[in-house]
């Protein structure tokens, strides 16, 4: 008896702490919009473009958190995403010009080439033994400069303007399936399979999993390979959304991509204390997205470079809780203390 | 011992990938069919187009600055010059990749003027007077294709010997093309529209901007006249919706440039459901599919394209000003001249300068009935008609009048 409240207790301890962040989101940005008399989404467009980008945050999220958990940061990200995006969708025009299949074609070749990317990159990562930082410099740039080469620096059109892609973002279903399968993989990889046990044992503590024979090597180039699947899922969705994919980005213009999943990887992680971190990825999109919406509907007033200075001040904000975390505890906690206290008296 | 030997092997192998992923940067096709080395630029980043050269005549070698090498408009120019012009004269082209900026600009010249080009054919407008000087300083001939100097800047170039010359719209003529847009969609009921700027501060799109604010009947921060609005728009590097007041149309949504936020900004105006989306230019070739599905009618300034065509056949495009694909014919006509010695000069020695106007289409018939009249082979600028444009005895009113020509 006695165990179940307390189990009741927790569960409602961490319902309250995972949806604590996307509830004041939600208060915040839904009040904000009420205030100025406008809906934070207000049509069907609206709705499908919340869940669009839901889909692309947290898959981005997702791929990005795989290795810098594990201590690899990857700058070659949005470039793995590109990359894949242009060469399937230059082989899904080749098979089918555009006609019907088209989506579905290019999100499975963008997952495949995405993959092998992935793959590539975490062999030279395995083999030159440099600091990742530093390999995914020199990846970032030998696939932008493979996407240049084939694409001339244009943007990629009419293979990827079709009726299949605009029907694959003219509604919610396809990305709310990406985000159902996306969610339920990752969490069955890495929360229930050995793959998943010895990844989080070397994340934990490398030298001992390694001691006690986790084997380091296939599970790191394991991780490159499903962050280069879920980038060419990211890739396919960007393209879908974009109608196009730029070809000319050189000197690193692709890593803006994945810095779209900073903030939200905080949050995720944050919400991850009281849930399943992948869980948390998704509520942490969520809020992204409602950030998102809220900018739409303010779009007149707020351009993107203040839209782009607003995200950057809360990641800052939110990195400056999160340092002081401890600190704002110890100083809070007499507050609570002597308050109790005088409620007592 | 093996391991570290494919351990080294490795290293070379992605030294080798980076540095050719660099130079890969830098380049586009490869320029095979050039026979001279030296011909090759340093970095590799210049595409060419040559047509066979009679036995013992060195072909004209042309430089060609593009700032766009995506949209419908500069697509078709650059097919025109391939396609026709390489393949009917005794040229060599040579084109850069996308220059965004001044800087790209002056060293794209100065990498011509080393691979012994005589003279530029700019479509790049980032910084147009430091072309003129650093083509005057390569001793390069130089003119403007498909835009203007701004009136200032002509006046201070004009009577410069390697200034060949500009035809292209004034930007009077860009204005009066942005006021019929905005004045269409008026006169047609349109109560809300969403307006896409393009790439302001361009001139080009300032202009036209301006121009849609005023034939919407709209005044921008109190101002209705031409200068004035220009200035403002100039002055806040955009158009600012609040300070759009007046005329019986609302801007519900406004946007420019393109980059990481474009389609977030996009889907902002859709949202707003506009009776309308206007784009002073490259809407047609960013905006299409999204317009299309979410069924915003919508218009644009740029060409009579297939592309174009099919969105106006088959999509929401209602209203297209556009120009001929072979309208940058006769600048082309007016650089051979100068090459050769018999450059057309005004009165007092002035520099070409011919404005030239926007057709506009507003249904399939009217698009193509301008699409059909400039086909790839048969332009409406073909090789009988520059002729008549290339030689010693070409005067500027004869060339003026040839611009000026209505050929619809």
């Amino acid at each position: 008896m006695n165990t179940n409240q307390l189990s009741w207790k927790e569960l409602g301890r961490r319902s309250g702490g995972a949806l604590m962040i996307p509830c004041a989101f939600a208060v915040i940005l839904l009040t904000l919009c009420a205030v100025n008399g406008r809906a934070m989404i207000a049509n069907q467009t609206s709705f499908y473009n919340f869940v669009v980008y839901t889909a692309i945050v947290m898959v981005t999220t997702m791929a990005l958190s795989i290795n810098l958990n594990s201590g690899r940061f990857d700058f070659s990200l949005g470039a793995m995403a590109i990359l894949s995006s242009v060469v399937s969708a230059k082989i899904t025009f080749a098979l089918l010009g555009g006609g019907a299949g088209s989506a579905p074609c290019m999100l499975l070749f963008n997952v495949i080439v995405g993959a092998l990317l992935g793959l590539l990159s975490g062999t030279l990562y395995v083999v030159l033994r440099i600091p990742p930082i530093i390999t995914s410099l020199g990846v970032t740039l030998i696939f932008e400069g493979i996407t240049y080469t084939i694409t001339g620096g244009r943007y990629v059109m009419q293979e990827v303007q079709n009726a299949s892609m605009s029907g694959f973002i003219g509604t919610w279903v396809y990305a709310f399936l990406i985000i159902v399968a996306v969610l339920a993989l990752t969490v069955l990889i890495f929360d229930h399979t050995k793959f998943g046990y010895d990844y989080k044992a070397l994340r934990e503590g490398q030298k001992v999993a390694v001691n006690t024979g986790v084997r380091e090597v296939p599970n790191a180039l394991g991780c490159y390979a499903i962050c280069g699947a879920l980038m060419g899922v990211v890739g396919f969705l960007n393209t879908a959304r974009n109608t196009n994919i730029n070809g000319g980005n050189l000197n690193f213009g692709s890593i803006s991509i994945m810095f779209t999943a900073f903030l939200p990887m905080f949050i995720g992680s944050y919400i991850g204390r009281y849930v399943n971190e992948k869980l948390g990825f998704l509520l942490a999109a969520l809020c992204m997205s409602m950030l998102n919406s809220t900018f739409a509907v303010f779009s007149n007033e707020l351009n993107a470079s203040t839209q782009s200075i607003i995200n950057a001040v809360l990641l800052v904000l939110f990195l400056i809780y999160l340092s002081n975390e401890g600190a704002l505890r110890r100083f809070l906690r007499p507050v609570r203390k002597n308050a109790s206290t005088e409620v007592r008296a | 011992m093996m391991k570290k030997s494919m351990k080294k092997l490795f290293a070379l192998l992605l030294a080798s990938a980076l540095i050719l992923s660099v130079f890969a940067g830098c380049s586009g096709k490869s320029t095979e069919n050039s026979a001279d080395p030296a011909n090759s630029p340093a970095g590799g980043n210049e595409e060419q187009s040559q047509a066979p050269a009679p036995a013992n005549e060195k072909p004209i070698k042309i430089g060609v600055l593009v700032a766009d090498v995506s949209g419908e408009e500069a697509l078709g120019f650059r097919n025109y010059y391939e396609n026709y012009i390489a393949k009917n004269y005794n040229v060599e082209l040579l084109y850069t990749e996308q220059l965004t900026d001044a800087a790209g600009e002056r060293s794209a010249i100065e990498r011509f003027a080393a691979q012994g080009c005589q003279a530029i054919i700019s479509f790049s407008s980032s910084d147009r007077a430091m072309q003129v000087e650093t083509c005057a300083q390569n001793k390069l001939f130089y003119a403007v294709a498909s835009g203007m100097l701004d009136d200032e800047q002509y006046e201070t170039y004009k009577t410069n010997e390697w200034f060949v010359g500009q035809v292209g719209p004034s930007m009077e003529t860009e204005f009066e093309a942005g006021y019929a847009m905005g004045k269409y969609f008026a006169d047609k009921g349109a109560k809300t529209i969403a307006m896409y700027g393009a790439f302001i501060p361009n001139p080009m799109h300032v202009y036209r901007a301006a121009g849609v604010i005023a034939g919407m009947g709209a005044t921008y921060g109190g101002a209705s006249d031409m200068g004035a609005i220009v200035g403002q728009i100039f002055g806040d590097q955009g158009v600012d919706p609040s300070k759009v007041s007046g005329g019986s149309v609302e801007l519900v949504s406004y946007f420019q440039g393109y980059g990481e936020t474009t389609t977030d900004e996009l889907n902002a105006a859709i949202q707003a459901q506009p009776d309308a989306f206007l784009s002073v230019g490259m809407a047609t070739t960013f905006f299409t599919q999204q317009l299309n599905t979410a069924g915003i009618e919508f218009s644009d300034i740029d060409s009579f394209t297939s592309g174009n065509q099919a969105a106006m056949t088959d999509g929401k495009l209602v209203y297209l000003a556009g120009k001929y694909s072979s309208s940058i014919g006769p600048i082309f006509a007016a650089v051979v001249d100068a090459v050769n010695g018999n450059p057309i000069r005004g009165e007092g020695g002035t520099a070409i300068s011919v404005s030239q106007s926007y057709l506009v289409a507003t249904d399939t018939a009217s698009f193509d009935k301008y699409y059909s009249a400039d086909q790839g082979d048969s332009p409406i600028y073909n090789k009988e008609l520059l002729d008549t444009m290339i030689g010693d005895s070409v005067t500027y009113a004869d060339f003026q009048a040839f611009v000026e020509a209505d050929r619809s």
